[in-house]
C-alpha cells in the first residue's frame, strides 16, 4: 500500500516542479494533451482485467529481479556488477509498465465518477418534477372538496315535497319535461314555486289584518251599547225591590251577600263558598229528618266593601298616592327624619295588613253553645288566620283552673296533631319576615288570629313543605275535602272543652262528678277524696321531680295544659301531675303520681305506684264511658281514688309497729300480691264487686 | 296529614298510646337461646321480643340492631318466667306454660308448639307461674307460682308427675342444687324450702324473717330471689340479702343493701344482685360491696348471664326491669348499651 501511495504522489511532485518553467510548459502541455487523449482513448480499448493480470505479472517479475539482485550482491564477485546492472534495466522497464498502469487506473476512476454524477443529476431533475406534479394533484383535490362542500342558501328553505310540487305548481313553473331529468333545473323550479307561494301568503296576511281591524271596531260599537244598557237594568231592579219585600223572597239579600263576596280575596271566597255549600247541605239533611229549621252553620261576610273595592283599582290611585306620599315623605324628611324603628314598624304593619273583609262562621252545637269563628286574610303574607270565641246558652261559672280551656287563644289549638297555629304555614313568609325584622309570627298571633293549617286548607291554600312557592292558588277541591272533617272536629272540640269546663267546676270543689252511666266502673264506697285541683304552668310541670319520664318521652309539649291534683286519705297524700292534651278526649290525660306516706313513693321506687299510673294511663279505654267519652278525666280521677284505697288497704302490716293498721282492709280481694313485682289487686270486677289482679 | 314527628311535637292518638305503653312496660323475664346469639325478653303485656345479641354486639351495629328482630304476643297476661332447653323456649306467666321452637322463632314463624296447665285446685283466679326451672338430669321442668305448690312436668311426655306442697303463700323463685337432686324454693310466706326430688318431700325449711340479722319487718317477709352454689345459698327480698350455709342453716353474711332485691346469682367468686334501684350490685362473699354498676331502668327484675359456650363473643350480662330497655353489660364494669322494645 505505502509503495502504491508513493507512486501516486510522484507525478504530482513532478508537475509542481515543472510549474515555474512556463515556456516549457506550454509545449509540454500540448504534448501532454495529445498524450492524455491517446491514453484516454486507450483506456476504452484496454480490458481492465487484462491490465490487472499484467500488473500482477510485472510485480512478480520485479520481485524476482530484486531477489536475484540481492542474491548476487550477497555472493559478491566481479561479474556480479554487470549482472546487477542488467537486472536493474529490466526492472526499470517493469517500473515504467507499472506507472502506465497506474495512470490508466486513475483515468478509469475519474471517468466512473463523471458518469455517476451525470446519472445523479438526471434523477434529481425527475424527482423535482414528480414533486411538482404531486402538489398540483393535491391542490386540485382540495378545490374539488371545497366545491363539493359548498352550501347553497336554498338548502335551508323548507320546500314542498316533489310530488306536491308537480301536482300543484303551474306547468310554466314546473316545466316537467325539462326538470324531470335535471335535478338542478328541478330545484330552481321548486324555488320559484316557493317564492310564488310566499308572495301569495303575504297577501293573505295583509287581508286578515284589515279584517281584524274591522271586527274590533264592531266590538267597540257593541260594547258601547251594552254599557248603556246597565243603568236601565239597574232602574228596573230598583223598581222591583218593594215587590220582593212584599213577597218575602230574600233574593236580593242573598244576592247582596254574593255581591260582597265578589270582593273577597280568593282564599276567603273559597271558604265562603264551601262553607255556605256545606251549611246548606247540612240544613237539607236536617230538614229531611226533623222539621227543625235552625241552621247549624251560618256564614256571613263582615267588613267594609268600599275599602275592599278601593284595594282592587290600584293602578292610577295608588300611583298618585305613592307620588303624594313620596312628596310628603320628602317634606317630612326635611322637617324631621323619622327614626329607623318607626319606619320598620310601619313596614311591619303594612306586611301584616289584613284584608278589610272577613268571613264569620257560626257553628252551633247540640246544646246551643255556639262557636264563632272569624276568618281573616293577610294579603301580603298570603295566609289565613282565625279568631275563635265560644258562647254558651247558659251562663257558665268559670272555674279558676279552667282559665285556658275556652280562651280564644287556645280553644282550637292542635285540632290536628301538631297544629298549634303559632308559626306561619307559608314558608315564603320567613323571608319576608327577615326583611322587616319579625322573628316569628307568634308575637302577633293574639292580634291577628291563629294561622292554623286547617284554616289554610279550608281556604284552599296548600303550602308545600320543602320550597316556598310564590304562586299559591286558592283551590276549591282542597277546601271541600277538608270542610266536613274539620267542622266535625271543631264541634267535638267545643263539646269536649265545655264538658271539661263543667268537670273542672266540680273538681275545684273537691267533687269528682261521676255520672250515673259510669258508676259501674267503681265500687260504691270510695274513701279517698280529691282535695285539690289546680292548673300549673308548663315550666312548673317540667321541674317536678316525678314527671321526668313523661318529659323524656316527649309527651310534655308546651301546647298541652297542665294540672295538679291532690288525693288524700288519712295521712296519705297522693299528688298527681296531669298532662291534658288539647286533643282530649281522643288523646287521654296522662297522670304521674307521687305518694307521700311513710316516705315519698314514685314510680321509680315503688312498682305499685308505677302500676297505678299504668292503670289510668294505659288502660284508659276502660274508663272512657259512653261515647264521646268526655267524662274520661273524671273517671280517671275517680279511678285514682279507688287505686289509692286499694294501695293503702293492702299495704302489708309492719309487725314491729304497735297498734292497729291505719287503713283496715275493706275491699274484697282474692289475693294481696301477685307476681315477681308483688302487684296489688287493682282491677275492679263490676257486678261481683271484688278486686283482682290484671 | 303526613308529617315528620320530632320528639317535642305533639303526637297523634296512636303514637301517644304507644309511647305510654312503652313507658309503662316492665320486662319480667329473659332467656338466652341455645346458640347463645339471641335473647328473648318477656314483658307485662304478654309479648316476647327476640333480640339478636350478635348483631347488637358486632362492630357495625346500628340503632336498628338494638331493636327486636321479632316481637310476638305469647300470653294474655305478663310473661313472668322463661327458660330455654336445647331446642325450645318455654314461657310462662298466666297459669300456663307454652313452648316455642327456637328455630321457628328465628324464622319469624311464631306459633306455639304446645301449652300445658298444671292441675290447679279450682279457684276464682287462675294462679300465675312465677318461676320455671329445668332439671336436666331427669329431663323435667319445675313450675311454681300462685298456687303455693311446685309442679314437676316430664318434658318427654308432657305430663305433670308431682306436686310439692308446703308453702303457705305464693312462690317467687326456684333454684336447683347441682349435685344432689334437690330444689330450693322461696316464697311470699318468707320461707326457703329445700325439696328432695327423689322422695318428693320437704327436707329443710329456713324461715328467713325469723332471723334477726336479716329480718326487715317494714319490707315484709317475702323471699324474692335465691341462688345456690354447693352448700351455700343466697336469698333476699323483704329480708336483707343474706348468704346462708345450708347444712347448718345459719346466716353467714348479711349484705348491707337497703332496697329489696329481686334477682341474685353467683358469678365466679362474686354475687350479683339487682332489685329496686338502678344498679347491678356486685358483692364479695365477705359482704363487701365490690361495685355498683348503674343501668338505665329505675328498678331491675332479672339478670341473665350468657355463658353459652357456642357463642363466646356474646358473653354478656343483661339486666331488665321496670322499663322497655334491656341493659347489656359486656364486662361487669359498665353498661355498654341497651336493647329496647
Amino acid at each position: 500500500m505505502s509503495s502504491e501511495s508513493s507512486k501516486k504522489r510522484k507525478p504530482k511532485v513532478i508537475r509542481s516542479d515543472g510549474a515555474p518553467a512556463e515556456g516549457k510548459r506550454n509545449r509540454s502541455d500540448t504534448e501532454q494533451e495529445g498524450k492524455y487523449y491517446s491514453e484516454e482513448a486507450e483506456v476504452d480499448l484496454r480490458d481492465p482485467g487484462r491490465d490487472y493480470e499484467l500488473y500482477k505479472y510485472t510485480c512478480q517479475e520485479l520481485q524476482r529481479l530484486m531477489a536475484e539482485i540481492q542474491d548476487l550482491k550477497s555472493r559478491g564477485g566481479k561479474d556480479a556488477a554487470i549482472e546487477i546492472e542488467d537486472r536493474r534495466i529490466q526492472s526499470c522497464v517493469h517500473f515504467m509498465t507499472l506507472k502506465k498502469l497506474n495512470r490508466l487506473a486513475h483515468i478509469r476512476l475519474k471517468k466512473g465518477r463523471d458518469q455517476t454524477h451525470e446519472a445523479k443529476q438526471k434523477v434529481d431533475a425527475y424527482h423535482l418534477q414528480l414533486q411538482n406534479l404531486l402538489y398540483e394533484v393535491m391542490h386540485l383535490q382540495k378545490e374539488i372538496t371545497k366545491c363539493l362542500e359548498f352550501k347553497s342558501k336554498h338548502e335551508e328553505i323548507d320546500l314542498v315535497s316533489l310530488e306536491e310540487f308537480y301536482k300543484e305548481a303551474p306547468p310554466d313553473i314546473s316545466k316537467a319535461e325539462v326538470t324531470m331529468g335535471d335535478p338542478h333545473q328541478q330545484t330552481l323550479a321548486r324555488l320559484d314555486w316557493e317564492l310564488e307561494q310566499r308572495k301569495r301568503l303575504a297577501e293573505k296576511y295583509r287581508e286578515c289584518l284589515s279584517n281584524k281591524e274591522k271586527i274590533l271596531k264592531e266590538i267597540e260599537v257593541k260594547k258601547e251599547y251594552l254599557s248603556s244598557l246597565q243603568p236601565r237594568l239597574n232602574s228596573i231592579m230598583q223598581a222591583s225591590l218593594p215587590v220582593q219585600e212584599y213577597l218575602f223572597m230574600p233574593f236580593d239579600q242573598a244576592h247582596k251577600q254574593y255581591e260582597t263576596a265578589r270582593h273577597l280575596p280568593p282564599p276567603l271566597y273559597v271558604l265562603f263558598v264551601q262553607a255556605t255549600a256545606y251549611g246548606q247541605a247540612c240544613a237539607h239533611m236536617k230538614s229531611s229528618q226533623t222539621p227543625r229549621q235552625d241552621k247549624t252553620l251560618s256564614v256571613a261576610i263582615e267588613g267594609s266593601v268600599d275599602e275592599a273595592k278601593a284595594l282592587f283599582k290600584p293602578p292610577e290611585d295608588s300611583q298618585d298616592d305613592e307620588s303624594d306620599s313620596d312628596a310628603e315623605e320628602e317634606q317630612t324628611t326635611k322637617r324631621r327624619r323619622p327614626t329607623l324603628g318607626v319606619q320598620l314598624d310601619d313596614k311591619r304593619k303594612e306586611m301584616l295588613k289584613r284584608h278589610p273583609l272577613s268571613v264569620m262562621l257560626d257553628l252551633k252545637c247540640k246544646d246551643d253553645s255556639v262557636l264563632h269563628l272569624t276568618f281573616y286574610y293577610l294579603m301580603n303574607l298570603n295566609i289565613m288566620t282565625v279568631k275563635a270565641k265560644v258562647t254558651t246558652a247558659t251562663e257558665l261559672i268559670t272555674p279558676i283552673s279552667a282559665g285556658d280551656l275556652l280562651s280564644p287563644d287556645s280553644v282550637l289549638s292542635c285540632l290536628y296533631p301538631g297544629d298549634h297555629g303559632k308559626k306561619t304555614p307559608n314558608p315564603a313568609n320567613q323571608y319576608q319576615f327577615d326583611k322587616v325584622g319579625i322573628l316569628t309570627l307568634r308575637d302577633y298571633v293574639l292580634d291577628l288570629g291563629h294561622p292554623y293549617l286547617w284554616v289554610q286548607k279550608l281556604g284552599g291554600l296548600h303550602f308545600p313543605k320543602e320550597q316556598p312557592q310564590h304562586t299559591v292558588v286558592a283551590d276549591h277541591s282542597l277546601s271541600a275535602s277538608h270542610m266536613e272533617t274539620t267542622m266535625k272536629l271543631l264541634k267535638t272540640r267545643v263539646q269536649s272543652r265545655l264538658a271539661l269546663h263543667k268537670q273542672f267546676a266540680s273538681l275545684e270543689h273537691g267533687i269528682v262528678p261521676v255520672t250515673s252511666d259510669c258508676q259501674y266502673l267503681f265500687p260504691a264506697k270510695v274513701v279517698s277524696r280529691l282535695v285539690k285541683w289546680v292548673a300549673i304552668a308548663h315550666e312548673d310541670y317540667m321541674e317536678l321531680h316525678f314527671t321526668k319520664d313523661i318529659v323524656e318521652a316527649g309527651l310534655a309539649g308546651d301546647t298541652n295544659l297542665y294540672y295538679m291534683a291532690l288525693v288524700e286519705r288519712g295521712t296519705a297524700k297522693l299528688q298527681a301531675a296531669v298532662v291534658l292534651n288539647p286533643g282530649y278526649s281522643s288523646i287521654p290525660p296522662i297522670f304521674q303520681l307521687c305518694l307521700n306516706w311513710k316516705g315519698e313513693k314514685t314510680n321509680s321506687n315503688d312498682d305499685n305506684i308505677r302500676a297505678m299510673e299504668s292503670e289510668v294511663n294505659v288502660c284508659y279505654k276502660e274508663l272512657c264511658g259512653p261515647r264521646p267519652s268526655h267524662q274520661l278525666l273524671t273517671n280517671q280521677l275517680q279511678r285514682l281514688c279507688v287505686l289509692l284505697d286499694v294501695y293503702l288497704e293492702t299495704e302489708s302490716h309492719d309487725d314491729s309497729v304497735e297498734g292497729p293498721k291505719e287503713f283496715p282492709q275493706e275491699k274484697m280481694c282474692l289475693r294481696l300480691f301477685r307476681g315477681p313485682s308483688r302487684m296489688k289487686p287493682f282491677k275492679y270486677n263490676h257486678p261481683q264487686g271484688f278486686f283482682s289482679h290484671r | 296529614m303526613e308529617r315528620a314527628v320530632p320528639p317535642a311535637v305533639p303526637l297523634g292518638q296512636m303514637e301517644v298510646f304507644q309511647a305510654l305503653q312503652r313507658l309503662h312496660m316492665t320486662i319480667f323475664s329473659q332467656s338466652v337461646s341455645p346458640c347463645g346469639k339471641f335473647l328473648a325478653a318477656g314483658n307485662n303485656y304478654g309479648q316476647i321480643a327476640i333480640f339478636s345479641l350478635s348483631a347488637a354486639l358486632s362492630s357495625e351495629a346500628k340503632e336498628e340492631s338494638k331493636k327486636p328482630i321479632v316481637t310476638f304476643q305469647a300470653h294474655d297476661g305478663p310473661v313472668y318466667s322463661m327458660v330455654s332447653t336445647d331446642r325450645h323456649l318455654l314461657s310462662a306467666g298466666d297459669g300456663e306454660v307454652k313452648a316455642w321452637l327456637w328455630a321457628e322463632i328465628l324464622k319469624k314463624g311464631c306459633k306455639e308448639l304446645w301449652r300445658r296447665q298444671p292441675p290447679y285446685r279450682t279457684s276464682l283466679e287462675v294462679p300465675e307461674i312465677n318461676a320455671l326451672l329445668l332439671v336436666p338430669k331427669e329431663n323435667s321442668l319445675i313450675l311454681a307460682g300462685g298456687d303455693c305448690q311446685l309442679h314437676t312436668m316430664d318434658l318427654e311426655t308432657g305430663t305433670f308427675t308431682r306436686a310439692l306442697r308446703g308453702h303457705t303463700d305464693y312462690i317467687h323463685c326456684l333454684a336447683l342444687r347441682e349435685r344432689s337432686p334437690e330444689v330450693l324454693s322461696g316464697g311470699e310466706d318468707g320461707a326457703v324450702r329445700l325439696w328432695d326430688l327423689r322422695t318428693a318431700r320437704e327436707v329443710q325449711t329456713i324461715e328467713v324473717y325469723k332471723h334477726e340479722e336479716c329480718s326487715r319487718p317494714h319490707n315484709g317477709r317475702w323471699i324474692g330471689c335465691l341462688a345456690t352454689d354447693s352448700d351455700w345459698m343466697v336469698c333476699g327480698g323483704g329480708p336483707a340479702l343474706t348468704l346462708w350455709h345450708l347444712r347448718s342453716s345459719t346466716p353467714t353474711t348479711v349484705f348491707p343493701m337497703r332496697a329489696p332485691q329481686k334477682h341474685v346469682t353467683f358469678y365466679q367468686d362474686l354475687i350479683l344482685s339487682a332489685g329496686q334501684g338502678r344498679c347491678v350490685n356486685q358483692w364479695q362473699l365477705s359482704g363487701e360491696l365490690k361495685a355498683q354498676v348503674p343501668g338505665s331502668s329505675p328498678g331491675l327484675l332479672s339478670l341473665s348471664l350468657n355463658q353459652q359456650p357456642a357463642a363466646p363473643e356474646c358473653k354478656v350480662l343483661t339486666a331488665a326491669g321496670n322499663s322497655c330497655r334491656v341493659d347489656v353489660f359486656t364486662n361487669l364494669g359498665y353498661r355498654a348499651f341497651s336493647l329496647s322494645f
